[in-house]
């Protein structure tokens, strides 16, 4: 048996991918089991998907605790926790991500994979939807499954869904992801530090359960406690101002969802520590000084 | 009232919420709590501004916020509104409640707050489902929209009735203030909210939310799609007071509703029929609304 962890977030499809995997090893004759695992969370926050392949029936039901093999749709999370955690120790690890395997550095060097799945997403499919791409990677990285039975299980589970000529550009992004994939070993020493949360016992718990602004050792909590929660790592696209066309008039900030849009000198600015990448602030902008851009991370 | 008018550095709904990309909720919120300001006292029930606004324990409110049922947002904020009474003093008690909590579930003890006249504000921000678990049809959803209980396909062709009038319904108890808004429309916006908070008595807020999610459309059109909505009528903004329309806005030129259903994959199994269909509705709430035919 081996097992897959997936990590991506809300709205990335880590969930389908888990299960379309789980498709292409049954269609080889395997038996195969996959479920996704998240919070009460909206789009955008971090989600975990696995999938279990065995050539006996599979009698196992828990999360995966040790994978064979770890998943990463987007390579933010890598930053936010240690995606290896558990990860066996001639496990694989496959990143969606621009950079090659030797450039990216983890908890410790492992067998790693990465593929700039989002680009191919937006050339394929007009969208940064990176879950059937990533599919054809994980086919070329470990060799469990071949590239056509991940083609014919996309089509099938994604066809179904979105109609045949959608299921048939899904394929294509997964084999174009198969032959883009590199193979190699990250780098290591990349030290994470657990997040702490706040366990109060029942004597340091206000009455009710409501609760001021604290600061604790986990951070703020309480009243407007979630500015410490940067949504900034959600977006593809990043909004960029051309300062000599803005004319100040507000638009943009009365209508940023996430409220980070703030007025500098009669100029609009935006704090990237929160903007989701909507794009709201550049279809409404009246001077079209608003422009969506992709964002590359390094 | 204007954009301008609005304080620039008082947020009572802080950045780091955890709602969708483009989702209009926090739009209508976060600019509501300027014109509500700091003493006031927030009451939702179970809907995705809960979720998306606060898990325990952390918080985006700045505001004393609190939850009980998902049914009852009409007896919480008249409790909460006679209590600070009794005490003497002066607050704005306002309930955020999603479509689900309004038209359908909350239906009974919004009404009941409504006759008794309670000093408070009740926001319904309407996605038109219930998004929060995953989009299923409520009394709201239109006509034909494809939801997870309503899949369009070769049984059903989606939502087989049309969508409550959930503001005429309001505007039937002939409370003091009823008002449809919607985003794409700010300065009307702002002076119906500013209006709310000056009016004393039951006030009722319908703000129209487009969901990217749900809807099945691009964040970044979500006050197009809210502009849109009102320019074919499948959205009205009016004011009633004690049960009187005072002010209603009538589009400068009414669009087809195909116009506005493009571009939303909840509508993309339409066909000629269904669109007709729609339409048809939408002209009749016309002339029921304006008096006249479009």
């Amino acid at each position: 048996m081996y097992e897959i962890r997936f990590h991506g977030r809300g709205g990335q499809g880590g969930r389908m991918a888990a299960e379309a995997y789980a498709l292409a090893a049954f269609l080889e004759g395997n038996y195969a089991v996959s479920f996704p695992f998240f919070g009460a969370e909206r789009r955008g926050a971090p989600v975990r998907a696995f999938t279990r392949v065995d050539k006996e029936k599979i009698r196992i039901k828990t999360q995966v605790y040790e994978p064979d093999y770890v998943v990463v749709l987007d390579e933010t999370l890598i930053e936010t926790e240690d995606v290896l955690e558990g990860l066996k120790e001639n496990g694989m690890v496959i990143i969606n991500t621009t950079k090659k395997p030797e450039e990216v550095r983890l908890s410790r060097p492992v067998r790693c994979a990465t593929v700039d799945a989002t680009s191919i997403a937006l050339d394929v499919l007009g969208r940064a939807i990176t879950n059937t791409a990533i599919l054809g990677a994980i086919a070329r990285a470990t060799g469990e499954v071949g590239i056509e039975s991940v083609e014919k299980a996309i089509i099938e589970k994604f066809g179904a869904r979105l109609g045949e000529a959608a299921g048939k550009k899904n394929a294509e992004a997964a084999r174009i992801a198969y032959e883009k994939t590199l193979i190699g070993t990250s780098q290591g020493g990349k030290a994470f530090v657990p997040k702490k949360r706040w366990l109060p016992d029942v004597n340091e718990l206000p009455v009710g359960g409501a609760i001021g602004t604290l600061q604790t050792d986990a951070g703020l909590v309480g009243i407007g406690s979630f500015i410490e929660n940067k949504t900034g790592d959600w977006r593809t696209f990043m909004p960029e101002i051309d300062k000599e066309k803005c004319i100040g008039c507000k638009i943009c900030w009365f209508y940023c969802p996430e409220g980070c849009i703030s007025m500098v000198d009669g100029k609009a600015i935006v704090d990237y520590d929160y903007c989701k990448g909507c794009g709201i602030c550049a279809n409404e902008c009246p001077v079209k000084a608003i422009e969506m851009k992709r964002e590359v991370r390094i | 009232m204007n954009i301008k008018d609005l304080p620039e550095d008082e947020n009572y709904f802080t950045p780091g919420h955890t709602a969708c990309a483009g989702c209009a909720a926090p739009i209508i919120v976060r600019n509501m709590m300027k014109i509500f300001g700091k003493d006031t006292i927030v009451y939702t029930p179970a809907n995705c501004l809960l979720v998306f606004g606060g898990t325990y324990p952390y918080l985006s409110w700045k505001v004393p916020y609190l939850h009980e049922a998902f049914e009852n947002t009409g007896s919480c904020i008249a409790g909460v509104s006679r209590a600070y009474k009794k005490k003497g003093k002066k607050v704005t008690v306002v309930g955020f409640a999603g479509d689900g909590g309004t038209y359908d579930i909350g239906i009974q003890a919004l009404s009941g707050a409504a006759e008794r006249n309670e000093d408070a504000i009740y926001v319904c921000y309407d996605n038109e489902a219930y998004m929060n678990t995953g989009i299923q049809r409520s009394g709201s959803t239109p006509y034909g929209a494809s939801t997870t209980t309503t899949p369009a396909g070769k049984k059903i062709p989606g939502k087989l009735e049309h969508k409550k009038d959930m503001a005429e319904i309001m505007r039937a108890h002939q409370i003091p203030y009823v008002a449809t808004m919607s985003i794409a429309h700010p300065k009307d916006f702002l002076e119906k909210t500013k209006k709310a908070k000056e009016t004393e008595g039951f006030r009722y807020l319908h703000v129209l939310s487009p969901c990217p999610t749900g809807w099945r459309a691009d964040p970044a059109k979500t006050v197009e799609l809210a502009r849109k909505a009102v320019d074919c009528g499948m959205w009205t903004l009016y004011e009633a007071e004690y049960g009187e329309i005072t002010n209603i806005y009538k589009p400068k030129k009414k669009i087809p509703v195909e116009e506005y259903i493009r571009g939303q994959g909840r509508f993309r199994h339409f066909t000629p029929e269904m669109v007709e269909e729609l339409q048809r509705w939408v002209d009749e709430k016309w002339e029921r609304l304006y008096g006249e035919k479009p």
